[in-house]
C-alpha cells in the first residue's frame, strides 16, 4: 500500500522571500567583488522568474478566499497581476539601463530614454494601486488601501522634507530622488501595520 | 455605532463567510462591522437590512 502525501503549494510570502533573498545574494556577491557588475546584472534577471510562481500563488490565495490581507475579489487579482508585470518591466529596464551605460558610450538622448524607462515602470505600479482603489467593490477593503496610501504619502513626504533640509545643511549625503518612491512603498508597509492595529486586517495593497 | 449583526447572524446560523457571500463583501468586512471597528456606508447598511429583512434602525443604533 502506498501513501500519497498531499503537497501543499507554497504561499506568496515564500516566493516573495525567495525573490528578495535571491536579490540579496546577488547584491552581496556584487558588493563583495565576487562577481563583476555585468555578471551581477545578468544574475539579477534570473530571480525575476520567481515572479511567476509568486503571481500564481498570490492568485491562488485570492481564489481560495484569502488570508487577512488578501480578500477575494477580481480587483485584487488584477492588482497583483499588474504589479507583477510592472515589477518585471522595472527590473528589465533597470538591468538594461545599467548594462548599456557600463558597456557602451551612449548619446545623451539614448541615455535619457533608457533612464526614463525604469521610472515609467514605477509609475505603472502607482497606477496599479490607483486602479485597485477605483476597481475594489468592497468598501472596507477600499478604505484600507486608501489608508495605506495616505500613510505611505505622509511617510515619504515627511522623510523627503526632513532629509532635504538635512542635505542642504550638509549633514547627510545626497540621495537620488527615486529613493522617495522606495520610501513610499515602505510607507505602504507602515500603513498595513496601522491597518492591522486599528482594524485587525493588513490591507490589500 | 452599535449593531446587532452578530446576534442576527447567530439566529440564522450563518457564519461570517455566509453573510459576506450574501452581502457580496469580504469576510473581513463583516468581521469589522460586527466588532464595531468599521461603520458601513448607507448603501451597505441598506443591503444588510435587506438581507435580514429588517429596518436599518433595528440593526444599527447610535452609541
Amino acid at each position: 500500500m502506498t501513501t500519497r502525501a498531499r503537497i501543499t503549494p507554497r504561499g506568496p510570502y515564500f516566493w516573495a522571500g525567495l525573490l528578495l533573498g535571491s536579490y540579496g545574494l546577488v547584491g552581496g556577491l556584487a558588493l563583495s567583488g565576487a562577481v563583476n557588475t555585468t555578471a551581477a546584472l545578468l544574475l539579477m534577471v534570473a530571480p525575476a522568474g520567481l515572479l511567476i510562481p509568486l503571481f500564481k500563488s498570490a492568485t491562488r490565495t485570492v481564489d481560495e478566499g484569502g488570508t487577512a490581507c488578501l480578500a477575494r475579489g477580481q480587483a485584487q487579482k488584477r492588482y497583483v497581476k499588474r504589479v507583477m508585470i510592472f515589477t518585471s518591466l522595472y527590473l528589465l529596464a533597470l538591468a538594461g539601463m545599467t548594462f548599456a551605460e557600463k558597456e557602451f558610450v551612449l548619446a545623451e538622448p539614448v541615455r535619457a530614454v533608457l533612464a526614463i524607462l525604469p521610472g515609467l515602470a514605477i509609475i505603472g505600479v502607482f497606477w496599479s494601486i490607483g486602479r485597485l482603489i477605483v476597481e475594489e467593490q468592497d468598501e472596507f477593503l477600499r478604505m484600507l488601501t486608501i489608508r495605506q496610501s495616505l500613510w505611505a504619502t505622509g511617510f515619504a513626504m515627511s522623510a523627503a522634507s526632513v532629509w532635504g533640509f538635512l542635505e542642504s545643511a550638509d549633514i547627510v549625503v545626497h540621495l537620488d530622488a527615486y529613493w522617495w518612491a522606495v520610501a513610499w512603498f515602505f510607507g505602504l508597509f507602515v500603513g498595513a501595520v496601522a491597518n492591522r492595529i486599528q482594524y485587525g486586517v493588513w490591507g490589500a495593497a | 455605532m452599535k449593531n446587532r449583526l452578530k446576534v442576527l447572524r447567530a439566529e440564522r446560523n450563518w457564519s461570517q463567510q455566509d453573510l459576506a457571500g450574501r452581502l457580496e463583501v469580504s469576510r473581513q468586512s463583516v468581521n469589522a462591522i460586527e466588532t464595531g471597528r468599521y461603520d458601513p456606508s448607507l448603501p451597505l447598511a441598506f443591503r444588510i437590512a435587506k438581507v435580514f429583512d429588517m429596518a436599518i434602525e433595528d440593526i444599527f443604533q447610535s452609541d
